[in-house]
């Protein structure tokens, strides 16, 4: 490749992590690798899912496709899904993707014999392997009450109820299915710089600098305690509403806040279905990244290339 | 409940410390009104106008109707007689292989029988003949089965709360008042007439004014018109040949006196030099005395002549008994005493002439108040009275036959005669196809019963409350379409149909009652105790004195009142107190000086609550009465703090709408506004923002969105059946919504919208749907589609069987879902083609068989029944139920579900008369975002509101995005701002600012595709959607070669014979218009039906090809020199043939091309 380079080297900056959620921020790269990202995340970070139900026995109220669709849903713990193969090109099987290298089996065996009405829960699904099981939210920082978080719930019974079925969970994307995507929220936004100018700020009186900051509908700024100065206590609960500016504009003052997206900044927020860790979700998609990349640089001077590009190929090498 | 208590308490919101709107707003001292009107609904239900009038026909009128008819005597032998005694209707129950069996609702609507009940009258009859009769009682007869409406008093449903219900099966919140006939659930609809035994005012068809009176008694029913035609005045009566003037009547009724009927008339001397051309007719006529009038009447040239003749009578007496019973039967007429009758007619004539000087008091036939609604109750007596006469008379007939016989054997038992079939076959068949014919009332109506739309429940509901019109449809005027003033608080103004119906067919709203009949006697007694002066004692000049007002009951004049006001209040101070009927009304009317008492049945009113001076009777202590359960809407009516109002009644009242609009001329006050909507127009939130036929337009939707029927809908075997997977309750409600149960059942699903353009693929309101929320369930349907099969009988004792299906060879695939009893299994996944059923019928059905062994295998031939679904699709056997017809037929049912995902092309609505298709499906990542992660469901054109003006749709847009910020559900009744039944956008905002969104509800998006911010705020937020049914599945279509139609050999129409698409006339204009025949050549010859012929060319007739010879023949010549072949349409073969068999020739004339 000829010409200047462009090349830059993106920061991560990691803010908050937890099993589920991540927030961080990316800096010195442009929008479409945050967008790059945010959509591999949503869309090619692979997962595993229930994706073929047979069933037995379903004397229950819900019919047989309600309940295989509630039991795709549920999300599976799927740190093995960036190792486990593709279904449709696992060799181990011949297509029908029901080998270990290519699925999990579950079975899901309950009957009410009580008066009571019993909750079928993602809990009485049982996993061939330990290691892909329905995703336990009981998790002692969520504050619930652990006795009763029972998992997620399928089907209710009453007595004489039954329902005994197999089912089957493959890797797959969220591309195919939203139930393989294992991102809940997965997004981002500019960060904002805020700029007051304050000689201007000082024109105001207390009441007006006080309408000012209530004029925002989130807490972006405040009124010093000490000095009674207009400060910036949170730029990015910003919405990029306007409201500020507007209101500086019927005050007569325009100029008076001056807010900008920073171009090359994005504050991203992510949160799993809990199939993979939010820290992991993040990683995978880098992989899936890097792996998609990958794929245009290793047919990059090759024939096919051009037939898989037709022009663009062309491009990628220069012409 | 929760709500009313912030409204009247102020301390509770200072705790609450969230709305400020209400510590802003001043502080309620008014009361708050609005419990009243779940309470209404509780006691009243739904549906009551149905229950009350099928209850008062079980309760009273089926009485009055056998009472009225109650003697069955031989006319040959009149010591042989059967009386009727009583008659009452016993527990819906069938006889099932001699064992009586309880009936429930549900059972009747799985194994397709009718919900019906015994109808048992007590008699006493004669044995024996000749006069040896002796007379005996029976108790308990059965005359007949009397088909019994769902929750009236005959029903097992009726007052049995949610578990009773459910063990029988039954859904909680369905409303009931209508019939479940051969398995069907038929409604009879309300139908609009005009009122009976009441003056009305019009001009006829050439612009003269008239007088009618449509007579309705127990015993006639007729037509009286007087009308002034070229300056004089006649009667129109259609037992007479011509119009009678109407001097000659007067005089034929004993007023001889030119005078006393000028009196009668007024003082005015307009009326009497109006009345002077007619008098001067009469005196040309030389008719003077009553009897030269009869017998003018009698003559050839007036008198039609009688059906049968009784035998020569009286002179005059046929005339006078026509003008005794026929003519305006309504008054009565007692020991030939015709003065009423006669005060009747220059009462007539009067208004008529106050028409003819002022033609403001012209009545108007489209007002509400000279409108009544038949009911079910009604029209099921008229039939029932029609089927008891007929039997009476079968009976009697079969009697006297026997009687006339000469050698009788056994004894005579009369009570053997009535057979009961008769009435329970003819209620049972009127009712299943909606044709009245009742030839004793001159009645022929089509179209009264509809099955019960079960496509979503407030579809039920609406049809339930569905009026249907008097006139025929295709008229073209304005005038009974247009929506009437007097129609207020009485109709929903919204919800009509569109198209040809449009303002003809109504739907009642909310708080509306529908009145029955009521006793007269005691009001007409009462009446002469409050001082009106009899009719009888007056005097001719007396009647019209300008210091008193005429007194009206039911259409009947009872006399006159000096002073009518203070009557008038005396009335109803006494309706209030209970002392005469809640539903009688009082209504003065200054302009024709008159006082209308009204107490006759199909009247629509409605509660008002009572103001003293413009003081509401109705004070904070009885609403915590009401609050606390130790009040009921009842003692609300008997305290004498509510009152029904008719619409004409109406009249005399000032109505405020809110107490604090009250003046001290108020006279009542509304108990909510919203009530003037319907059940279909409560479901729109914000109705009163909307441009109104969008609302219109919401009404006919809301009947057509999925969702859930009924809590008994997998229980129910309907023919086809919608069903949402997640329906949601709307963030939106209304109160409407949670008063009949909308909440409960709802059709439809809260989606994000985001009001956007997007991808182009959304023009001309096509909406974007997000993939993701399509996978995770939105807009996911089922449905659900009953196939039926029955294993027949034969009249030669054969019967169809089910055999065990193959388990190899040939069609071993298709029967792969059948058990081994032959029956598809449910849970089992149905192709296209498949077998469900593999029935065998015998192929000789018609002579008998011989062999005692029954009939070898050989003797059947398949006869099994495919599942013919869309192609490539797959369903689910979802039940299968087995049960005996009528005819002791096996017969099974089979449903098959088919779980559907939306798709491109399927129809959804808002509730705001916004409806669109779904234009494309776009994966979640190119979806746009807000920077909280909210994505939306949809996305849908701006271009969609500026010329719609659906501003309601916005607000519930807000206050949808308000409620789910705060977690508490927004409100947007009908004109509920004030009384706080609908949160205002003020509040919204406030709400959505402090849960950190803007305002306006516009959101900062950025796009999925590049990850930049929008150019623009996007409006985001939720609204409630509803699947509509139209689906493309269902209607996708077609076609290459397929099927043709046998006579014309030309493809078959319509997508259900798999037929072409036509290039029709236009079509085809257009493309002659642009020359393209071999286009037109192709479309219409070569895929449609060519046809090669033989011509002749001598004759020009069409030949045949004879195969032997290899030549064509021409059969006119009888050779086949001069044959040509040819191509033309099959279609135009058959039409040459067609001429030729009706003696015209078609020749052809070949030239070389």
């Amino acid at each position: 490749m000829e010409g200047a380079s462009y090349q830059r080297f993106p920061r991560v900056k990691i803010r908050e992590v937890k099993d589920d959620y991540m927030k961080f921020e990316l800096r010195d790269t442009d929008a479409s690798i945050a967008n790059a990202l945010r959509r591999i995340m949503i869309a090619e970070v692979p997962t595993i899912a229930i994706d073929l139900v047979e069933i037995e026995v379903n004397s229950s109220v819900l019919n047989d496709e309600f309940i295989s669709h509630r039991l795709g849903l549920i999300p599976l713990t799927s740190e093995r899904a960036m190792s486990m193969r593709f279904s449709r090109d696992c060799d181990a099987c011949d297509g029908d993707g029901q080998c270990e290298y290519c699925s999990v089996e579950f079975y899901l065996r309950v009957k009410c014999l009580s008066d009571q009405t019993l909750d079928v829960t993602s809990k009485d699904l049982l996993s061939s392997d330990h290691t892909v099981v329905p995703v336990d939210y009981s998790d002692a920082s969520s504050g619930f009450d652990n006795s009763t978080n029972k998992g997620i719930i399928i089907v209710k019974l009453r007595r004489g109820q039954e329902l005994r079925l197999r089912a089957i969970a493959r890797k797959g994307i969220g591309k195919d299915h939203a139930k393989w995507s294992p991102a809940a929220t997965v997004t981002f936004m500019y960060e904002p710089e805020i700029y007051i100018n304050e000689d201007m700020m000082e024109t105001l009186s207390l009441e007006e600098k006080k309408e000012l900051v209530e004029s925002s509908p989130t807490k972006v700024f405040d009124i010093d305690p000490e000095n009674k100065q207009v400060i910036v206590v949170d730029p990015e609960a910003y919405t990029y509403d306007d409201e500020v500016l507007k209101k500086a504009e019927a005050m007569g003052k325009p100029g008076l806040v001056e807010i900008h997206a920073k171009e090359d900044s994005f504050i991203f927020t992510v949160e799993t279905t809990g199939a993979v860790k939010a820290s992991q979700l993040v990683l995978n998609a880098i992989d899936v990244l890097k792996q998609k990349l990958d794929a245009v640089r290793l047919s990059d001077d090759t024939v096919e290339a051009d037939d898989q590009f037709g022009e663009l190929g062309a491009h990628m090498r220069g012409g | 409940m929760g709500y009313d208590s912030t409204m009247s308490n102020t301390t509770d919101d200072l705790s609450h410390g969230i709305d400020k709107q209400h510590l802003a707003s001043p502080i309620k001292n008014l009361v708050d009104k609005y419990q009243l009107v779940p309470e209404f609904l509780k006691v009243r239900g739904l549906v009551k106008q149905h229950l009350d009038s099928f209850n008062y026909f079980v309760k009273t009128d089926i009485k009055k109707i056998v009472r009225a008819n109650q003697e069955i005597r031989s006319i040959l032998d009149p010591n042989i007689y059967l009386r009727y005694r009583d008659v009452h209707i016993g527990e819906p129950s069938m006889i099932f292989d001699a064992v009586t069996e309880k009936l429930c609702p549900q059972k009747c609507r799985l194994s397709d029988l009718t919900y019906a009940a015994p109808i048992y009258v007590t008699i006493d009859y004669t044995t024996g003949s000749h006069g040896q009769t002796s007379v005996s009682t029976k108790k308990n007869v059965v005359i007949g089965r009397m088909p019994i409406m769902l929750r009236s008093s005959c029903c097992v449903l009726y007052g049995k709360d949610e578990d009773e219900l459910a063990r029988l099966g039954e859904c909680p919140l369905d409303p009931g008042g209508y019939f479940v006939i051969k398995g069907t659930e038929k409604v009879i609809l309300i139908q609009e007439q005009l009122s009976k035994n009441r003056i009305i005012i019009d001009t006829d068809k050439k612009g003269c004014v008239q007088a009618s009176v449509t007579s309705s008694t127990e015993k006639t029913k007729s037509k009286t018109v007087i009308k002034m035609e070229k300056e004089k005045i006649y009667l129109e009566l259609n037992m007479f040949k011509t119009k009678v003037p109407i001097m000659v009547v007067m005089k034929a009724m004993g007023m001889e006196s030119d005078q006393e009927v000028v009196q009668m008339l007024g003082r005015d001397p307009r009326f009497s030099s109006l009345l002077l051309p007619s008098i001067e007719e009469c005196a040309d006529l030389k008719l003077y005395t009553q009897h030269q009038a009869l017998e003018f009447l009698e003559s050839d040239k007036m008198l039609k002549m009688p059906l049968y003749s009784t035998g020569p009578v009286e002179k005059g007496a046929r005339a006078l008994s026509i003008l005794r019973d026929i003519f305006l039967a309504n008054v009565p007429v007692h020991h030939h005493n015709f003065r009423k009758k006669c005060i009747y007619v220059a009462v007539m004539m009067r208004r008529m002439m106050e028409a003819i000087l002022n033609k403001d008091a012209m009545d108007d036939k489209d007002y509400v108040g000279n409108k009544r609604l038949e009911l079910s109750g009604q029209l099921l007596s008229l039939l029932f009275e029609d089927l008891f006469k007929t039997m009476n008379d079968e009976a009697r007939k079969s009697v006297d036959t026997l009687l006339a016989r000469p050698s009788r054997s056994s004894r005579l038992d009369i009570s053997q005669y009535i057979v009961k079939d008769s009435i329970t076959v003819g209620l049972e068949r009127t009712l299943s196809t909606g044709n009245w014919d009742v030839k004793r009332f001159r009645m022929h109506r089509k179209g009264m019963t509809q099955v019960v739309a079960r496509l979503s429940y407030i579809g039920s509901l609406g049809h339930m409350t569905k009026i249907s019109p008097q006139f025929e449809k295709s008229r073209k005027v304005s005038g009974p379409r247009a929506l009437q003033p007097s129609q207020f608080g009485m109709l929903c103004p919204c919800d009509t149909p569109e198209g040809e119906a449009c303002g003809l067919v109504k739907n009642l709203a909310l708080m509306t009652h529908v009145t029955t009949d009521e006793d007269e006697r005691p009001i007409m007694s009462l009446c002469y105790c409050l001082g009106v002066e009899d009719l009888e004692q007056l005097s001719a000049e007396e009647l019209h004195m300008p210091t008193s007002y005429l007194i009206t009951l039911n259409g009947l004049i009872l006399g006159k009142h000096k002073s009518p006001q203070r009557f008038a209040i005396a009335m109803r101070k006494l309706r209030r107190a209970g002392k005469i009927g809640e539903f009688v009304s009082i209504f003065v009317n200054e302009k024709q000086r008159c006082v209308y008492i009204a107490s006759d049945g199909g009247r629509v009113c409605r509660p008002l609550v009572i103001a003293d001076k413009g003081i509401s009777r109705i004070k904070e202590h009885h609403m915590r009465e009401l609050r606390d359960g130790v009040r009921d809407f009842d003692s609300f009516l008997k305290d004498g703090l509510i009152e029904y109002l008719d619409v004409n009644e109406e009249n005399n009242t000032l109505i405020a709408l809110y107490e604090k609009e009250a003046t001290p001329e108020t006279t009542h006050i509304e108990i909510e506004p919203f009530t003037i909507l319907g059940v279909c127009a409560g479901l729109i939130p914000y109705p009163h923002h909307n441009q109104s036929p969008r609302n219109t337009y919401q009404c006919a939707m809301g009947k057509q969105a999925m969702g859930n029927i009924a809590y008994n809908q997998l229980n129910r075997m309907d023919g086809l059946l919608y069903l949402l997977v997640y329906p949601q309750r709307p963030l939106l409600t209304t109160r409407t919504i949670e008063l009949v149960g909308y909440d409960k059942l709802g059709a439809g699903q809260n989606a994000t919208v985001a009001v956007m353009s997007y991808s182009g693929y959304d023009i001309e309101d096509a909406i974007v749907m997000n993939k993701s929320s399509l996978d995770r369930g939105f807009g996911r349907c089922i449905v659900m589609k009953k196939y039926s099969a029955v294993c027949q009988k034969y009249e030669n004792g054969t019967s169809d069987r089910i055999i065990k299906p193959q388990r190899q060879g040939y069609e071993a695939d298709r029967m792969q879902i059948l058990d081994n009893d032959g029956i598809a299994a449910p849970g089992e996944i149905i192709r296209p083609h498949d077998i469900y059923i593999n029935k065998e019928s015998p192929t000789v059905t018609r002579t008998p068989i011989t062999s005692p062994m029954g009939l070898p295998d050989s003797a059947y031939k398949p006869n099994r029944q495919t599942y013919k679904g869309p192609e490539g699709e797959t369903a689910v056997v979802d039940r299968v139920a087995l049960y005996s017809d009528k005819n002791n037929n096996l017969s099974i049912k089979f449903m098959i579900r088919h779980t559907r995902r939306p798709e491109l092309g399927d129809k959804f609505s808002s509730r705001h008369g916004q409806k669109g298709v779904c234009g494309t499906i776009v994966q979640q990542e190119d979806f746009p975002f807000s920077e909280r992660g909210i994505c939306p469901d949809l996305i849908m054109n701006p271009h969609g509101f500026p010329s719609r003006m659906t501003v309601g749709k916005m607000i519930e847009l807000l206050g949808g995005k308000a409620g789910v910020s705060c977690g508490r559900f927004h409100y947007g009744s009908a004109f509920g701002e004030p009384s706080g039944h609908a949160d205002t956008v003020d509040a919204i905002s406030e709400t959505l600012v402090k849960h950190g969104f803007s305002y306006s509800g516009k959101d900062f998006i950025y796009s999925g595709i590049t990850g930049m911010p929008l150019q623009a705020y996007i409006f985001m937020g939720p609204i409630y959607y509803q699947k509509l049914k139209h689906m493309v599945l269902d209607k996708m279509h077609a076609r290459g070669s397929g099927p043709r139609v046998m006579m014309t050999r030309q493809p078959t129409e319509g997508r259900s014979r798999n037929g072409g698409l036509r290039v029709g006339e236009m079509e085809r204009d257009c493309l002659i218009a642009y020359g393209a025949s071999m286009l037109i050549y192709e479309r219409l010859m070569v895929s449609s039906d060519p046809f090669e012929v033989q011509v002749c060319r001598k004759c020009g007739l069409l030949g045949y090809y004879n195969h032997k010879l290899k030549t064509g023949i021409c059969s006119m010549c009888k050779n086949g020199e001069n044959i040509s072949t040819m191509k033309l349409p099959y279609a135009c073969k058959l039409l040459f043939q067609e001429l030729q068999s009706m003696n015209i020739v078609p020749r052809l004339k070949l030239a070389e091309a």
